[in-house]
């Protein structure tokens, strides 16, 4: 898996390379630098080939689309991958509250409708059985 | 209480009624006997409700004294109740990114990538979302350029027009407090404009030094005495 990345990664860098240098071929040009220019534009046309290569082994690869606005934001999209951790941590520490409160009152509950109406409970606990707490 | 209970959800024992005022309750009509239609309703509503969720059981003497009784929901292995972050061994990921402070700008994620990436990407109009709305044209292979495609690509001589050199903007780089850096690899060095010239600046750099215009001065002193002497000696040599 990460084998597909790297090598993503280092056409992307070559890629990225490649173009730096043509612009700065092209920033200030002169007559002998006619065939590197076009050298450089042939790089490009094989760095784009490599890179569809690279398109088919990461055909099963998804991308949210939040990280997409974090990145035209010009934030780091580390940034979407924390706030998804913290946000988890926290929902989760919210729903365990939900369950232990409601644990509890249905443990209380039990037991104040044991003290109210015995028989019925007896009969309630028959049919269900006894319901180890959660 | 217990024959209030009772008589509402159909039992038919004869029980003797204590009377609501004797159970607390103000003096009022007595409970209303069960319908006729009551039965064949609560055995359509499991059909009914069976949909929404755990369906009820069979009314009957079997669930007795309780009419509307749903079988419990099956319970499941991972709830809210377990430690997601651990379960799914993300303790490691976890401490990367919270426990650590991850900087804001995405230059600090991408350090290497040239130009100005800290912009909003809808400015110079190379959003992402963009590309996802507006997808270019695809489907057709990548071919080499050949000698009559590259004609295209002649360039005029000379540096580009000022509004143009985007390559040239860097954003600010911080000083780095660690010197022992593994340096890049050397870049070729763009040709000399009027602007960029290093010589230039440097030449600049060490005007702005006072002491150094000092020694100037003091060096073009002796320069213009001592050719005014080596005049001298000339114009005599000439008379003799």
């Amino acid at each position: 898996m990460a084998e597909k990345f790297d090598n993503l990664e280092e056409h992307l860098e070559k890629f990225v390379e490649n173009i730096r240098q043509l612009g700065i071929i092209v920033s200030d040009f002169q007559p002998s630098s006619q065939t590197g220019l076009s050298q450089k534009l042939n790089f490009m046309i094989t760095g784009l080939q490599d890179i569809e290569k690279c398109r088919q082994q990461l055909h099963d690869i998804n991308v949210p689309l939040e990280v997409f606005e974090y990145i035209d934001q010009g934030r780091n999209p580390q940034l979407y991958t924390k706030e998804c951790l913290e946000s988890a941590l926290a929902k989760n520490e919210q729903v365990k509250g939900k369950i232990d409160t409601l644990t509890k009152f249905k443990s209380l509950l039990i037991s104040e409708l044991g003290k109210i109406f015995p028989e019925e409970m007896t009969k309630y606990k028959a049919i269900h059985g006894d319901d180890p707490p959660s | 209480m217990t024959e209030i209970f009772s008589t509402l959800f159909g039992l038919n024992d004869a029980q003797p009624s204590t009377g609501p005022a004797g159970l607390g309750f103000a003096a009022g009509k007595p409970p209303p006997p069960m319908p006729s239609n009551q039965a064949p309703v609560a055995a359509q509503i499991p059909g009914q409700l069976g949909d929404e969720g755990p369906t009820l059981r069979k009314p009957g003497a079997m669930n007795e004294p309780f009419y509307l009784l749903r079988e419990l929901p099956v319970g499941s292995d991972l709830t809210g109740n377990t430690n997601l972050i651990t379960y799914y061994n993300l303790e490691h990921a976890f401490n990367k990114f919270c426990g650590k402070k991850v900087k804001e700008k995405l230059s600090n994620f991408l350090p290497e990538l040239p130009g100005m990436i800290d912009c909003p990407g809808i400015q110079d109009g190379s959003s992402l979302r963009s590309l996802i709305e507006k997808p270019p044209v695809c489907g057709n292979s990548f071919s080499p350029l050949t000698g009559a495609l590259l004609t295209g690509f002649r360039l005029h001589t000379g540096p580009l027009p000022e509004q143009y050199r985007l390559m040239h903007i860097q954003p600010p780089k911080k000083k780095s407090k660690h010197k022992n850096r593994h340096p890049r690899p050397q870049d070729p060095l763009p040709p000399e404009t009027p602007s960029d010239s290093d010589p230039k600046k440097k030449k600049k750099k060490r005007d702005d030094d006072p002491d150094r215009k000092k020694k100037k001065k003091d060096k073009k002193k002796k320069k213009v005495s001592d050719s005014q002497g080596k005049l001298d000696l000339e114009d005599r040599l000439y008379h003799f």
